[in-house]
């Protein structure tokens, strides 16, 4: 299993709605989510995180070929690979990455639910959502390459923030809000593989990775019968 | 037929309504004080599980038998703010008043999904911290060959797999899938797999009145949507050798490659 299709989903819930988890329980509550601070989505501290940055050992190789996120609360992601950003304003200046109306997620999730009466869009049983299926109107093409040694970073931001849910009875303002990440992992060989792709200037997905191995099966196979063919030559002679 | 296109759906909340709470704690692994999903958190195989319906015995090809997993899917989850779960069962009861409804999620696949934002045991564990601000059951689903997972976080440790929102089950208008299992999975001959779910939800409850003596005319909604899916093609006899010559080969495994392999064979013959 060399070539593994994955995924990261990171949500703003943690145990007693503070901090971060490595661990998701039923007991998880919304944690706070300051506006205009980017968080990193594996280990920023809030919600689920994992053990140490997001980095690639010298045998292995990473194509991210989607993020997205809530498109609530003009939530946007960005990528970071070492300390570059990978999306910027056409001036050149940061930016907080891809909004979630671009790239939403879940696919065809309403812009907006709400709790209670507030909100001014369908009241549908007490809740209130907002009349629309959002779908994607970005496509992360061409695929960001993560190369062997580097470090990269999911970054969630938001220029509104959400309160936290711990504590009586929750606040109206608290807001769930998720980051999701798409990737394939080549590992061992085919990271060599990926590593001679992208020397080669081809596009580097699983198809090419197997295009590869057959052209180097076939190279072999006529290499072996050209050798046949000279011994049998060269005996004659 | 030695190419078919198989699928698995699971339901862990395949129960009938009307069954005692016994018999409904007896699928989810509740009991009288907890009843619903005693399971958060919990891995469980959608095959063998011992939850909702299950087969024989576990997932394995034999010798002659190669599988592709194509796809998989589960149940999604709609994020939404604390201020979808109103009622506070400890205010409303202090105030003389039913704790119950809270406001349920009218809309979608997930329609009739409640939500309490009581964060103490006062009025019972049922009540506590319903998945405040989240409709669905958070729920994921992992694929494992033999004993390994194959779903990783970026740190190489396992995790529970893809979440439910991303590939959702089923599809529809309001959850469409962010995820496409691609390349797909192979289980070679001789292989055990396994399809995984893990939720972490405490407000499943299967329908249920959750406690009489709480709440004594509201039945939920929750749990009524908690499925898993899993399509596959399992090749078999001479298929499964052209399979495994296929993954030889660094060529993908599907039925075109198989068909076009076995022309080449018959190209070979003169045919």
């Amino acid at each position: 299993m060399s070539m593994r299709s994955q995924v990261y989903e990171w949500s703003n819930l943690a145990p007693g709605g503070a901090g971060s988890t490595l661990v998701r329980s039923g007991a998880d509550l919304p944690c706070t989510v300051n506006a205009n601070v980017s968080t990193d989505i594996f280990i920023g501290g809030i919600g689920n995180n994992i053990t140490k940055p997001a980095e690639t050992t010298a045998t292995q190789f990473i194509v991210i070929e989607d993020i997205a996120c809530t498109p609530a609360i003009a939530g946007a992601v960005q990528v970071r690979i070492n300390t570059t950003d990978y999306f910027q304003n056409p001036d050149v200046t940061q930016m907080n990455g891809v909004p979630g109306l671009a790239s939403p997620y879940p696919r065809g999730v309403p812009s907006s639910v709400l709790g209670g009466n507030a909100g001014a869009a369908v009241n549908l049983g007490g809740v209130t959502v907002a009349p629309d299926n959002l779908l994607k109107s970005f496509d992360l093409y061409p695929d960001i390459y993560v190369l062997p040694g580097q470090v990269f970073q999911i970054l969630y931001a938001t220029p509104q923030g959400t309160g936290a849910g711990a504590g009586g009875a929750v606040a109206g303002n608290c807001r769930v809000v998720s980051a999701f990440l798409k990737y394939t992992l080549y590992d061992g060989p085919d990271a060599l593989i990926a590593n001679k792709l992208l020397e080669l200037g081809v596009t580097i997905n699983p198809n090419n990775i197997d295009w590869y191995k057959r052209s180097l099966i076939e190279q072999q196979t006529r290499s072996a019968v050209s050798a046949a063919a000279a011994q049998t030559n060269g005996g004659v002679q | 037929m030695s190419m078919r296109s198989q699928v698995y759906a699971w339901n862990g909340s395949n129960f009938n309504p009307a069954l005692a709470t016994a018999a409904v704690n007896a699928y989810s692994g509740g009991t009288a004080a907890t009843p619903g999903n005693n399971l958060t958190g919990q891995q469980v195989s959608i095959f063998i599980g011992g939850f909702g319906n299950n087969i024989t015995k576990p997932a394995e090809t034999t010798a002659t038998e190669f599988v592709v997993i194509e796809d998989i899917a589960c149940t999604p989850t709609l994020n939404a703010s604390g201020g979808a779960a109103t009622n506070n069962p400890v205010i409303a009861a202090a105030a003389n008043l039913n704790p119950l409804p809270a406001n349920a999620l009218a809309t979608g696949q997930l329609a009739g999904w409640q939500l309490f934002n009581n964060t103490t045991a006062a009025l019972g564990v049922v009540f506590v911290n319903q998945n405040i601000g989240v409709f669905g059951p958070r729920m994921y689903v992992q694929v494992r060959i033999n004993t390994t997972d194959y779903f990783l976080n970026p740190d190489n440790v396992t995790n529970s797999g893809i979440p439910g929102t991303a590939s959702p089950y089923p599809r529809s208008l309001d959850f469409q899938p962010s995820f496409n299992l691609y390349p797909d999975v192979y289980v070679l001959p001789g292989q055990v797999w396994d399809v995984r779910v893990t939720s972490f939800c405490l407000g499943v409850n299967w329908g249920k009145e959750p406690l009489a003596a709480v709440a004594p005319s509201v039945t939920f909604g929750n749990g009524s949507d908690f499925n898993a899916f899993c399509k596959y093609t399992l090749y078999d006899g001479p298929d499964a050798l052209i399979a495994n010559k296929l993954l030889e080969m660094g060529i993908s495994i599907n039925p075109g490659n198989v068909d076009w392999y076995k022309r080449s064979l018959l190209s070979a013959q003169g045919m």
